[in-house]
């Protein structure tokens, strides 16, 4: 209970904020902390407690991102069905790719789902019969929960929340379950974990494709909740990044950690677009340009992020 | 015939593009790290002959003296305050430590110069020689010529000189060669920047070729990574031919498929070889598994 106290009060709050604050501005930053904390929580998944640091996760976002704007625009169905569509065909492309690259270790895995988030934003962007092509596609506003429609951004925050709270349980079953440390084991030192017979294939192909599940459902709902999908964006490494990111500052491989990294990296993105977006568009680059020094000397000086951090100097 | 034409169209695209590969070779095989921002030095070398013709009227061929210099202070600068602290870190330490670079110095290029597009117009533009059946641009005939050049006396620097020696020592062992007093650290520190300079040259030769724009190391340092895998990491002389293979797939690709689809085929190629033999035509079995 002591350990889970902190993230319980943390989502707590979040869910309070919506009856006091009205203001549409703090509302769709506290969303974007959300989901965007919430996916960095799904890449934690496989990169955090599976050890499997992919930079191509853009893939799975892009694939919710598209199930639903096309279940919408192209089929007519709810978006709630892109949303299991995107998560299906994510799970799917997850196993692939967490099969083949089974082997790959360190920079070879990661360039090996750098190269695969790439060719599907080369299929999403030029298969223009299908996706539209390199335009994107505007995401239909109907009115309606069951088409996900809401004006609302109280109701929002407490869809994104949920989710958040999912993929927080999913990392708090790692933390405690006997797969969880069988996992563990296997991201520390895959070789003896095989030898004292841990599935190690299975377990990393099944953290992948979970973690990959996950990413979708959050790209599902970040496209219902912006409204357009554009393949350069939703594929791009760039996005990859964003979800290490909030991981890597808030503390790799912990439950609350991606969440924390989110609130730091999504407040000073919100602050500085709203700052210097009217101006000089180019400023907005200033973000990205503290994101990339930001991880620099984190993993430097603080490769276990604020969690660790905190957690050192609370223990007696 | 087209055939001539295909042919020449490989060799001259392989041999800028070997000239970016082998950079990243050599900083993979000697310090075991995978640069992530190799591509932002290209970009930052396309930029900088952008910028001496634009400003001063420098042609890009005069600014290659400057570059060459210029980028092997760069990389001694990026190794020092950069790559060093981390040079004994995890795997997943320094590939997010290249990555946090890349991602600064493209967005150091987007806020300063915008997004946009940038041409370096020269006079001999548009100049075409034709040879044996096939016509060629002069800047992608001097490019090649001049990435030849300098591959061949990086070879050569490798392979007969004592400071190349000492880099081939320290990547086959670098706890043995620190035990027969090699510095290390002066040994990386002087990878890196040679790596450095391999790009600095490349940038500037492309820049008549091609427009310059923020992200545009990505997509050239793609291509680079095909080639250094499929030459297995390390492997100069693989990246070489792996260079040119990579350029043949791209040329025909783009003859058969058109060029929308181009980037697919190599990118497919990258993925299978990542699978099927992630060492590398020529290297040996096992080097992905580098965990330890």
């Amino acid at each position: 209970m002591k350990a889970i106290a902190p993230a319980l009060v943390f989502f707590a709050l979040a869910g309070l904020v919506p009856l006091v604050v009205r203001d549409p501005f703090l509302l769709d930053s506290l969303i974007l902390i959300l989901l965007w904390g919430a996916a960095g929580a799904a890449w934690n998944i496989a990169g955090g407690y599976a050890g499997q640091v992919s930079l191509g996760h853009s893939m799975f976002f892009g694939l919710g991102a598209y199930a639903a704007a096309l279940a919408g625009t192209r089929w007519g169905l709810s978006p709630w069905i892109g949303v299991l569509v995107g998560a299906a065909a994510a799970t799917a492309t997850g196993f692939i790719i967490g099969y083949l690259s089974n082997r790959l270790r360190g920079p070879y895995f990661v360039l090996a789902t750098i190269a695969f988030s790439q060719v599907l934003l080369i299929g999403a962007s030029r298969w223009r019969g299908f996706t539209a092509g390199s335009e994107g596609i505007p995401v239909p506003f109907r009115a309606g929960f069951w088409t996900l429609g809401i004006a609302d951004k109280r109701i929002w925050v407490w869809i994104i929340l949920a989710l958040a709270v999912l993929v927080w349980l999913v990392e708090l079953y790692l933390e405690r379950s006997r797969r969880g440390y069988q996992l563990a084991a296997v991201r520390e030192d895959e070789d003896a974990a095989l030898s004292l017979g841990v599935p190690a294939r299975q377990l990393k192909v099944a953290a992948i494709a979970v973690s990959a599940a996950l990413t979708a459902v959050c790209g599902a709902l970040w496209a219902q909740y912006v409204g357009f999908v554009d393949p350069v964006y939703v594929f791009s490494v760039d996005i990859s990044i964003r979800f290490a990111l909030a991981a890597i500052l808030g503390g790799l491989g912990t439950a609350l950690g991606p969440f924390l990294g989110s609130v730091l990296v999504t407040t000073v993105e919100t602050y500085l677009r709203a700052q210097f977006g009217g101006i000089g568009a180019g400023f907005v680059g200033i973000y990205l340009i503290l994101y990339g020094v930001a991880l620099i000397v984190m993993v430097r000086f603080a490769p276990q992020g604020i969690v660790g951090w905190v957690g050192a100097r609370l223990r007696p | 015939m087209i055939l001539p034409q295909l042919i020449v169209s490989t060799i001259l695209l392989g041999g800028i593009y070997a000239l970016i590969a082998v950079g990243l070779t050599l900083i993979f095989g000697v310090m075991r790290v995978v640069n992530f921002a190799h591509g932002e030095f290209l970009m930052l070398a396309m930029y900088l002959a952008f910028w001496a013709f634009a400003l001063l009227h420098f042609d890009p061929y005069l600014t290659l003296v400057v570059s060459l210099p210029l980028f092997f202070v760069v990389g001694l600068a990026s190794y020092r305050f950069v790559m060093r602290p981390v040079i004994h870190a995890s795997h997943n330490v320094q590939v997010f430590t290249t990555v946090g670079l890349s991602i600064a110095l493209q967005n150091v290029a987007l806020v300063l110069w915008t997004g946009d597009s940038r041409f370096v117009r020269t006079d001999y533009y548009s100049m075409v020689v034709r040879l044996a059946g096939a016509v060629l641009n002069l800047a992608q005939l001097i490019a090649f010529a001049v990435a030849v050049v300098f591959t061949a006396a990086l070879f050569a620097f490798m392979r007969w000189s004592y400071t190349g020696k000492v880099m081939r020592a320290t990547a086959q062992d670098r706890d043995a060669s620190a035990l027969m007093g090699i510095d290390t650290d002066r040994v990386y520190a002087l990878t890196w920047a040679v790596g450095i300079t391999c790009v600095g040259v490349a940038g500037v030769l492309l820049s008549p070729i091609y427009p310059v724009y923020p992200t545009v190391g990505l997509q050239f340092v793609l291509i680079a990574y095909v080639a250094v895998v499929l030459g297995g990491l390390g492997d100069m002389a693989g990246a070489l031919i792996a260079a040119l293979v990579v350029a043949a797939v791209e040329v025909i690709g783009s003859y058969v498929v058109g060029t929308a689809w181009k980037e697919v085929l190599y990118l497919l190629l990258f993925i299978g070889i990542l699978v099927v033999r992630p060492a590398g035509l020529f290297g040996t079995r096992g080097a992905e598994a580098l965990g330890t």
